[in-house]
């Protein structure tokens, strides 16, 4: 159990940190080539001496491409006309077609992105040839100059580490703390503590501070393992951070105790749990989806999952060093929707105590 | 004719070994007792003896079969009802009892039969659409013994049957077990409450996986020990036994309530050194004392005790 | 084969008294498909632009309405200085600030390379780069109609050199929308989510109460005792199919394409390795808990992100890649998105068939042998 708790944060990341990559590169091409001329040669080499594209074959025949797309053997296929360079030379536009698999629309538009930059990039630079023969400057009119801030190499990791700790938190979180107050609720040992001179809220206090400090070692070792597997340093106030995950885990704890008070029995307060914070911590945190994209009503329904305010704050925290003026309505959001189900589940647990 | 053979049977769990080399047998339509305190051994033996553990080494006749040749006919010709409760509590009356018939193959007349023999035993006639849960501990008990010999087996195995059931039940239970022995059904039980133990036809007694003793209730009680047994009732319980335990002509000492049992080591020893050492040397009141025939507890302690040393 | 079906209609009675967890375990599938489905979405449609303009001509101005042509980016701010956009940035109010330098026109004019800086937020590494990919096909293009200009003021001949134009067809797929894209994957994740979870928890829930070792005393075959979890769960599998393919091609609109009678062959085959797994979990797991922490953290996430249901597999490092083989989810997933979005049927999919087949038959007899009836 103890092993699980721990464990699975380290494979967790591990996956998020290689396995998930958003970066499109190595796009798998066939490329239907018609005319054979320089021009669609040096098309071609331009476009596979980047990391971007991978020439996986060349197509003879256009009833071929049916099948390279449905099995998915190539990703896209480029359509070279026979006159291609007939008309370039007579100094017509010519268009070439490409073809996308488009099942992952994302990947699609990236590949869409790259091959229409390719395309006029290598426009340009037969004009320029052009010009060079004629004697005329050459130049690159708009020189584009990215920067990434915060995440120079654009390592999906960081972005994801957040996220991750948010949700590897807060599952730990209700799902371990309802389960063991139903457990107690099952076994019967709980009108053990009924009878006893305990109140509520000590029995809940008790039932909390371990699950606190198990939690804050998982976040613990989810960001040294972040530091250590991907080089990500905090660069914000770590007592900031400290604080806000407190805060988090009372939030989170506050539900898991909540479900406890609701579930009568472990299945249930499991499922429950599922339902209420692995998948909306998951889906609706932003921690993979934006939430920007989602229609209306499911980003209203985002406020349900404390994950989502929390993955805010650390992203601030961890990765952009911002200060607490950045996050403050998190905070309290996040203060507020604790002290709600606590005082919801401490209402509930008093009144079954009354039944008994 | 023997129901149960059991020949040098042993289990061992790593280094621990839970059962050590037993031997003993159970006469066909006897009620066998089984006592032994908790971890002694008892549920271990069983459920190898039911075929669904399997021994380290030895063998078992069950029914005519060998546990560890021929489990599956031996569970053929069994019942069993474990100290859990074996009943689905979502499921009704009717439910269980159809389910558990269909896993032993019952249909038509002979299930309809049996239903009906369940449900009377376990006093459920026309309660069969009750949810499991909502039945009472005593009626529960009764309705998984009910279900458990549902294909009436030859042989039937209860691990700590009556175990939290309130007394009235526990009677009401063991004249479920006499009936069925009655009817010619062996029947092998575990417990831990010594009264049950009286209503065996033959009781063994095991100990950290050891066999200590074996026999009826009444040759337990006279052959395993010779020595007088005293029964002192005083108003200083606690005293009394402190005071008499220094003394080297006393063997072993119990309290059962406010009197205290003591089994003497010297038979020239009687009653009146006792009023003599409590009374006149420690001015301790008594009010009875007398010699009595040693009870299964009696036993059982001191065989356990002597088995320990 | 009649003590089977005494299991079955023991099993099936259990799940329809229980009410809770009826509940549970049809409607969190229509849950999470709608939820999954509105919420799974990774494109990038809105890039929320800061400008600032140092320039301020009307070549400037070009450029941006370019940008604002392709329909993707939104201008939230105009930036008065560099000060102002690190705020911006910092706060991350902006994902990207487009800067035009103040000779912008100038340079173009004198056919001098004009510098322009895009500076991104770039903790989103996927969206930021998604995002410079637009700006980077708006600049190209711009690049380019500037030197088809400038050649025109050059007083050539015009048109000096034709130009080539990319024209791109999407298949299957034609609006690259995400959701057509996720909804099909969801709707296998959450059959595997249902299956493994009731699988995995019917046998140790049994051990727990203590029917399992009545069960074991009695007669019944080690395979009558399996078949009669098995083919309950299976039926409950089914049932949950049934229901999220209507939301599918009812809710969402994504209709199947190929062949369904192929599609719910395949299904039944994926029902099947989940119930291995969830099987293997049981025989591995001495509580309940165990079961639902060994289910959800050690099978069903890392499943769940190997799959390739969100994230492509072809992006993943070649180790992962490898690890992705083992996993049922993905086979049904290149099945339901060959049969729904491509119309492809089984001479072209009878190879992941045929291995989703083989992972269930493996997982059951594996997990079989390691259900005896004896106990520890």
């Amino acid at each position: 159990m103890l092993f699980i708790i721990f464990f699975f944060p380290v494979v967790l990341l591990i996956i998020f940190g290689y396995a998930i990559n958003f970066d499109v590169k190595h796009i798998k091409i066939a490329v239907y080539d018609q005319d054979k001329s320089d021009y669609t040669r040096n098309y071609i080499n331009g476009l596979i001496s980047s990391d971007y594209f991978d020439l996986v074959t060349y197509v003879e025949d256009s009833d071929e491409i049916k099948g390279l797309l449905d099995e998915k053997v190539v990703q896209a296929v480029i359509v070279f006309p026979n006159d291609l360079s007939k008309k370039l030379m007579s100094k017509q536009d010519v268009k070439v077609q490409y073809l996308i698999d488009g099942v992952d629309g994302s990947t699609a538009s990236v590949i869409q992105n790259y091959v229409n930059a390719a395309t006029y990039a290598y426009s340009i630079r037969l004009t320029k040839e052009y010009l060079a023969v004629h004697g005329k400057n050459i130049y690159v009119p708009i020189d584009l100059q990215p920067r990434f801030w915060f995440n120079p190499e654009l390592q999906s990791t960081k972005f994801l580490i957040p996220g991750l700790m948010g949700m590897i938190l807060i599952v730990t979180a209700v799902i371990s703390i309802s389960l063991s107050i139903v457990r107690e609720k099952e076994r019967g040992t709980i009108e053990q503590i009924n009878v006893s001179p305990l109140s509520s809220l000590e029995f809940i206090l008790g039932k909390t501070i371990p699950y606190i400090f198990i939690s804050l070692i998982n976040a613990t070792i989810v960001l040294a393992a972040g530091y250590v597997l991907f080089g990500i340093v905090i660069k914000g106030n770590i007592f900031l951070l400290l604080f806000a995950t407190m805060v988090f885990l009372f939030a989170a704890l506050g539900l898991g105790i909540f479900i406890s008070t609701v579930a009568d029995s472990q299945q249930v307060a499991f499922q429950a749990a599922n339902v209420t914070s692995l998948l909306p911590s998951f889906i609706l945190s932003g921690f993979i989806f934006p939430i920007e994209t989602m229609p209306n009503i499911i980003q209203v329904l985002t406020n349900i999952t404390p994950a989502k305010f929390y993955v805010v704050i650390l992203r601030a925290i961890l990765l952009r060093g911002a200060g607490v003026s950045a996050f403050w309505e998190q905070l309290i959001y996040l203060g507020i929707f604790g002290t709600i189900f606590i005082t919801l589940a401490t209402i509930i647990d008093k009144r079954s105590r009354g039944k008994n | 004719m023997k129901a149960i053979e059991v020949n040098n049977l042993t289990k061992k769990f790593g280094d621990f070994t839970a059962v050590n080399n037993i031997n003993f047998d159970v006469k066909q339509g006897e009620i066998f007792g089984f006592l032994g305190a908790n971890g002694a051994g008892k549920s271990t033996t069983i459920r190898m003896l039911i075929g669904v553990l399997e021994p380290t080494s030895g063998d078992a006749m069950v029914g005519g079969y060998s546990i560890m040749n021929d489990s599956e006919m031996v569970k053929r010709h069994i019942g069993y009802m474990s100290q859990k409760f074996s009943l689905y509590n979502d499921l009704t009356v009717a439910e269980n009892i159809r389910f558990y018939a269909g896993v032993y193959g019952l249909d038509g007349k002979k299930y309809q039969e049996r239903k009906q023999w369940v449900l009377k035993v376990a006093n459920l006639e026309n309660m069969e659409n009750m949810l499991t849960s909502s039945l009472p501990g005593g009626i529960k008990q009764r309705l998984a013994l009910g279900t458990a010999v549902i294909h009436e087996p030859k042989i039937v195995f209860l691990d700590e049957p009556t175990s939290g059931v309130d007394p009235v039940s526990r009677r009401n239970f063991w004249d479920l077990i006499n009936d069925l022995s009655d009817a010619g059904t062996t029947v092998l039980v575990t417990t831990h409450y010594l009264d049950e133990a009286e209503f065996c036809n033959d009781i063994i007694l095991i100990n950290a996986g050891r066999l200590v003793a074996q026999g009826n209730a009444k040759a337990l009680k006279t052959n395993y020990i010779k020595n007088p047994i005293l029964e002192i009732e005083s108003d200083r319980v606690v005293d009394s036994l402190e005071i008499l335990e220094k003394e080297k002509w006393v063997g072993e000492t119990s309290i059962f309530g406010n009197y205290i049992h003591v089994i003497l080591n010297d038979d020239t020893i009687t009653e009146k050194n006792i009023t003599q050492l409590l009374y006149e040397q420690n001015g301790i009141k008594i009010k009875r004392i007398e010699r009595i025939i040693p009870t299964l507890e009696d036993v059982f302690i001191h065989l356990i005790e002597k088995d320990n040393k | 084969m009649k003590t089977i079906y005494h299991f079955i209609i023991k099993e099936l009675l259990q799940v329809k008294r229980d009410k809770k967890m009826l509940v549970i375990i049809f409607m969190a599938p229509i849950l999470q498909l709608i939820f999954l489905g509105y919420a799974a979405n990774m494109d990038v449609d809105i890039v929320h632009t800061t400008i600032l303009d140092q320039d301020k001509t009307e070549s400037s101005r070009n450029y941006i309405t370019s940008l604002l042509e392709t329909g993707y980016f939104q201008i939230d701010y105009y930036a008065k200085d560099y000060n102002e956009i690190t705020e911006l940035l910092n706060d991350g109010k902006t994902l990207v600030s487009i800067i035009i330098p103040k000779d912008f026109e100038k340079r173009i004019n004198r056919h001098q390379p004009a510098p322009v800086q895009a500076i991104f937020e770039g903790s989103d590494a996927s969206k930021a780069s998604i995002a410079l990919g637009y700006i980077q096909g708006v600049t190209t293009k711009f690049s380019q109609n500037l030197i088809l200009e400038t050649k025109d003021n050059l007083g050539m001949k015009s048109p000096i050199s034709g130009s080539i134009i990319p024209e791109p067809r999407v298949w299957y797929n034609p609006e690259m929308k995400s959701r057509i894209f996720m909804v099909p994957g969801i709707l296998g994740l959450v059959l595997m989510i249902s299956t493994i979870s009731l699988m995995s928890m019917a046998i140790v829930r049994e051990r727990e109460i203590g029917t399992m070792e009545q069960l074991i005393v009695t007669p019944v075959k080690t395979y009558q005792l399996l078949l009669g979890k098995l083919i309950p769960f299976t039926l409950i599998g089914f049932v949950i199919l049934v229901i999220v393919m209507v939301i599918m091609t009812q809710w969402f609109g994504i209709m199947v394409r190929g062949n369904k009678l192929f599609l719910v062959f395949a299904a039944f085959l994926f029902v099947l390795s989940n119930l291995g797994i969830g099987l293997f979990i049981s025989t591995i797991s001495k509580t309940q808990q165990q079961a639902m922490m060994a289910s959800v953290f050690a099978v069903m996430m890392p499943m769940i992100y190997l799959s390739g249901f969100a994230f492509p597999i072809e992006n993943m490092p070649q180790f992962f890649q490898y690890i992705t083989y083992a996993i049922p989810l993905r086979y049904f997933i290149t099945i339901l998105r060959g049969v729904v979005l491509k119309g492809m049927g089984i001479s072209s999919l009878w190879i992941e068939a045929l291995i989703l087949f083989g992972m269930g038959a493996l997982l059951l007899v594996i997990s079989s042998m390691r259900f005896s009836k004896k106990i520890e």
